[in-house]
């Protein structure tokens, strides 16, 4: 089915907040999502993957330890969480390349990344175990690449943009990536009762009038 | 040589932006319906219903197409047989009188049966990249009955009627920037035309207008066949469409800052461009107090049942006696007599009347006010993205501007915290409950802005006020939202409420009110603390009457003389 990304925006900061995260973080899980989708990728199917693993409940254990050199945490980072951070303050990483280890999912680091370098107007590349990815914020070059999780993440400034990806308008999420989110963003909505049906909303009048 | 000229400055957001003014704005030549009504005019859209398929029982499909000089745009109108029972304006209905999508250039007939197959259903269909907006209406069921019966019988309907109701039918949402599949604002927001907030949903109520219109005469002509009158033109004019809106309106102002922010401080701009005005000439006095007398007129129309706004009517009814006792005595050409007037509505009306001064004050300015209108849009597409650099304590000190006045509530106490916002699984209607009487504060939505920043504000107490808010923000994303909107407000400063949207006493209307205020709607009639009822393009002239003459100031009756 062919979804606006709008959609999609909202619907993946639903997920997000229905699998544990902050509304901050879920917001940009919205907005990284759409702009994966923006991008021709499957940001839906990226996103799935990675509420399915659960960090949200020990996110402690899925962020750097320490944002002085490289970044580790007890188990995979979080992308969400790095991304944030790589987007907030690319000072950290503007001056010299990053090093990230064992990230999960890490198409997801991109829009952060791309963030960070549209307010700039520059460059950056974000290797993933040794795959190079390009971006100037607004386009990205990179090859299609099937990764659950990567043992090394670079990121620096500087980089050639060759062959974009076209833009596009729509997306076409799998189904069942989806479903998942979808799932997820059940999680976010309150179960009807008689009495919010009453209160909670309308004037509880006919409109035969 | 000449003094400068002083200029006033915009009014305070700690004055403008509590909820109790909010709630009491009135439409004002920004307003979306009347942007839209002028540019049609000015470039000669041309109009046209190229289908018109409606059986004797009301059931059928109409197109009405709208030609910009660069764009094709169709209303494809869907007419329903729906037994009363089923007639409910809450989103959770499932059935309607009539559906609409608004059509991104001529629809195929391939198009027109794919909309059929799912407009109809609205929230449970798709739309595709091809459409703007959906909708729906309900028929005013006595006034509809009221118009048919009249017309087949070969009468005309009574204009006081159609004046206390206002409209024949009303809209119960009217869905656009990619809602159930339909276009992303993106596709459409760089034509001059549109690009301006809701002028696809506007456009939309201004084309349904015309069908309704045209329903009606065609079910009286079934009715009465050869005996039937034609409705007259001068009664017709004054049939708005209704509209019904709900809760789902008052979180969109706190979920777009910069856009909301936008609305406000073009009116602020135009307000304090019109009081910064020496002298007015003769004719700008005569057209100022012209378009107040229609505007009294107006006013009079209006009428609710719900306490809250009987009172606030009773108020501007008293203040429109004041106005006319201060016309009667001042003059308004010499010595800044609009920011004379305003400041004496500041300290002789109610919020009502001030800020009915306040939206009139522009209507001899067009050059002045009108260029503005190109501001309200939300183009700022990265505004969302945090500048984690900033120190700590600057971002302190953010929080400290935005909701100074918040810091000092007491957000445990149950008045100040009573109700939460949520969003309920039936159709994802959104809700206001009571957080200490119902089980929803587990899926409150993030629509305190004022508490949650008391709260991060708290958090970031034991920082250093030089680290950068990165840090902060890596050990503490559930401030996140926080920091966000304190930053926007930079840009924004008008893009904050500054009243407590979870008070005990908190009345969303207010919100709606605000919104729908810059719709260009009048005549609000409340019909809970969370619900109202409005009425759109009352008085408008239709698209085959539409000219420059009429095109602006149709939301104010001609006084008879």
């Amino acid at each position: 089915m062919s979804f606006s990304l709008n959609e999609v925006e909202a619907t993946a900061k639903r997920a997000t907040r229905g699998a544990g995260y902050a509304w901050g973080i879920a917001e940009e899980a919205g907005k990284a999502t759409r702009w994966l989708c923006a991008q021709g990728l499957n940001g839906p199917a990226e996103l799935a993957k990675l509420l399915g693993l659960g960090f949200a409940g020990s996110l402690d254990q899925h962020m750097p330890k320490d944002l002085t050199g490289e970044w580790a945490g007890e188990q995979d980072l979080c992308p969400l969480t790095c991304g944030a951070a790589l987007s907030d303050y690319a000072e950290m990483w503007r001056a010299g390349p990053l090093r990230l280890q064992h990230v999960a999912v890490p198409l997801l680091l991109l829009p952060f990344v791309a963030n960070a370098v549209k307010r700039q107007n520059g460059v950056a590349t974000i290797t993933l175990d040794g795959i190079n990815a390009v971006t100037d914020g607004a386009q990205l070059s990179c090859p299609d690449v099937d990764m659950s999780r990567v043992d090394s993440v670079i990121v620096a400034m500087g980089g050639t943009l060759e062959t974009k990806k076209p833009r596009q308008t729509r997306a076409t999420p799998d189904p069942a990536s989806w479903d998942v989110l979808t799932n997820f963003a059940f999680r976010t909505y309150a179960p009807a009762t008689e009495q919010s049906r009453l209160l909670g909303a309308g004037a509880g009048l006919s409109d035969n009038d | 040589m000449t003094e400068p000229r002083p200029h006033i400055k915009r009014r305070d957001p700690a004055m403008v932006m509590r909820l109790s003014r909010l709630g009491s704005l009135h439409q004002c030549r920004l307003s979306f319906m009347r942007q839209l009504t002028r540019r049609m005019a000015q470039e000669e859209w041309v109009f046209s219903r190229p289908k018109f398929e409606i059986n004797d029982k009301g059931v059928g499909y109409a197109v009405y197409a709208a030609q910009s000089p660069s764009h094709a745009y169709s209303l494809v109108a869907f007419a329903h047989d729906l037994p009363p029972e089923q007639r409910s304006d809450r989103v959770i209905a499932e059935a309607w009188d009539a559906t609409f999508a608004l059509f991104d250039g001529i629809p195929s007939d391939d198009d027109i049966e794919r909309l059929s197959q799912n407009v109809p259903l609205q929230e449970a269909g798709r739309v595709s990249e091809s459409e703007l907006s959906l909708s729906r209406a309900n028929r005013s069921v006595r006034l509809w009955a009221h118009v048919v019966d009249r017309l087949a019988a070969g009468q005309q309907p009574d204009l006081d009627q159609i004046h206390k109701v206002g409209y024949l039918m009303r809209t119960t949402a009217v869905y656009g920037s990619g809602k159930f599949g339909a276009a992303d604002r993106e596709k459409i927001a760089d034509r001059a035309e549109v690009n301006s907030p809701f002028q696809a949903e506007m456009l939309s109520v201004y084309l349904t207008r015309t069908f309704v219109r045209d329903l009606v005469q065609h079910m009286a002509q079934v009715k009465g066949g050869d005996a039937t009158a034609k409705l007259d033109p001068d009664i017709a004019r004054w049939l708005g469409i209704g509209n019904s809106t709900g809760l789902g309106m008052a979180p969109f102002i706190v979920n777009h800052p910069i856009l909301f922010n936008n609305w406000i401080m073009v009116r602020e701009e135009a307000i304090s461009r019109v009081r910064s005005i020496e002298t007015a000439s003769a004719e700008e006095e005569s057209e100022f107090r012209n378009i107040f007398k229609r505007s009294k007129l107006s006013m009079s129309w209006w009428r609710s049942e719900h306490p809250v706004q009987i009172e606030k009517l009773a108020a501007l009814n008293a203040d429109l006696t004041s106005i006319s006792t201060y016309l009667d005595q001042e003059e308004l050409q010499n010595n800044y007599p609009w920011d004379r007037l305003v400041r004496w509505s500041e300290a002789t009306l109610s919020q009502e009347g001030q800020e009915l001064i306040a939206s009139l004050i522009l209507e001899p300015y067009g050059d002045l006010v009108d260029g503005l209108s190109s501001c309200m849009a939300d183009n700022n597409s990265d505004a969302h993205v945090i500048n984690g650099a900033m120190p700590v304590a600057e971002v302190r000190s953010l929080f400290e501007q935005s909701f100074g006045w918040a810091m000092d509530l007491d957000w445990t106490a149950p008045e100040n915290c009573a109700r939460a916002w949520y969003v309920s699984e039936e159709k994802l209607e959104p809700r206001l409950g009571e957080r200490f009487n119902e089980p929803i504060a587990e899926y409150e939505q993030p629509l305190a802005p004022a508490r949650d920043t008391v709260r991060a504000h708290k958090a970031l107490a034991g920082w250093n006020g030089n680290a950068p808010i990165a840090e902060f923000l890596l050990r503490h994303p559930e401030h996140r939202h926080a920091v966000r909107r304190a930053q926007m407000a930079t840009v924004a400063p008008y893009g904050e409420i500054h009243d407590n949207t979870i008070s005990a006493v908190v009345l969303p209307i207010d919100m709606l009110r605000a919104k729908l205020s810059f719709f260009g709607a009048t005549h609000f009639d409340p019909r809970s603390d969370r619900w109202v009822r409005i009425c759109m393009y009352s008085g408008a002239p239709y698209p085959e009457d539409l000219t420059n003459e009429n095109a602006d100031l149709w939301v104010y009756p001609e006084v008879q003389q």
